[in-house]
């Protein structure tokens, strides 16, 4: 086991109701993973997690990617700016 | 040798100095500068979708803009990087966003690109560089209007190479 930092922004800051949390996982654990323990842990997420980014250490991150101890998260809307 | 060539990029709270930025891209090669800048637009006339839902022309009182800062960041680094890669005639390039809360006329956001001459490529760089910041540079803008508020999200789903 090893604990992640996550990330909320945008909606996903709103549906989870906090913009930081941390969460123990099993070593090996993917993003696919990691959004089935998520909505287990936050049901509100349910809803827009087919159409969330992810981020790992910064950089976007896909279901099959392993997450690296010590990882931050970030789960976030398609982006908005300019 | 070749020049170290400017690059410049930023999250701010702040005011966006466009003659600051443009002067701080300007080498004694440059001869052109292309400048974007997107504001806050108070009234949207043409109608238009995001993520597959129509809106309808409407007023908007203000936008609040948040960011997740470091890896905004970063993303801009790799589309200063990504600009370099296709047009080797770039020069300089600022990228600033701007975020907060922030009302119709204001200057949100600025890509400036600058070359020896006009004919580079470098209209094509500046638009290159806006159209990619807003497929993968984490921020985003939350709409207040008459009739309430709602965050806006983009549609692009990034893949591997992004």
């Amino acid at each position: 086991m090893h604990t992640i930092k996550i990330l909320f922004f945008a909606t996903f800051r709103t549906r989870a109701g906090m913009s930081s949390m941390e969460l123990e996982i099993k070593n090996g654990s993917t993003v696919g993973e990691l959004k089935e323990i998520l909505v287990a842990k936050i049901p509100a997420l349910e809803a827009s997690l087919h159409h969330t980014l992810l981020s790992i250490n910064r950089d976007f991150a896909f279901d099959e990617d392993v997450i690296p101890e010590g990882a931050e998260v970030a789960l976030f809307p398609p982006v908005s700016g300019g | 040798m070749k020049p170290t060539f400017p690059t410049i990029f930023s999250i701010t709270e702040d005011e966006i100095d466009i003659n600051k930025l443009v002067e701080q891209i300007t080498l004694t090669s440059t001869g052109a500068a292309a400048i974007f800048t997107g504001m806050v637009r108070g009234k949207t006339t043409r109608e238009g979708h995001a993520q597959g839902i129509a809106y309808a022309p409407h007023d908007t009182d203000y936008l609040e803009y948040e960011a997740y800062i470091p890896m905004a960041e970063e993303k801009m680094k790799q589309v200063a990087d990504e600009i370099r890669a296709r047009w080797d005639t770039i020069e300089g390039i600022a990228i600033v966003q701007r975020i907060g809360k922030l009302y119709p006329r204001t200057p949100t956001v600025l890509i400036a690109c600058t070359a020896s001459h006009r004919d580079t490529g470098v209209f094509e760089a500046a638009r290159y560089g806006i159209d990619r910041l807003k497929e993968i540079v984490p921020v985003w803008k939350k709409e207040f209007t008459p009739s309430g508020e709602e965050w806006v999200e983009g549609e692009y789903m990034p893949n591997k190479n992004d």
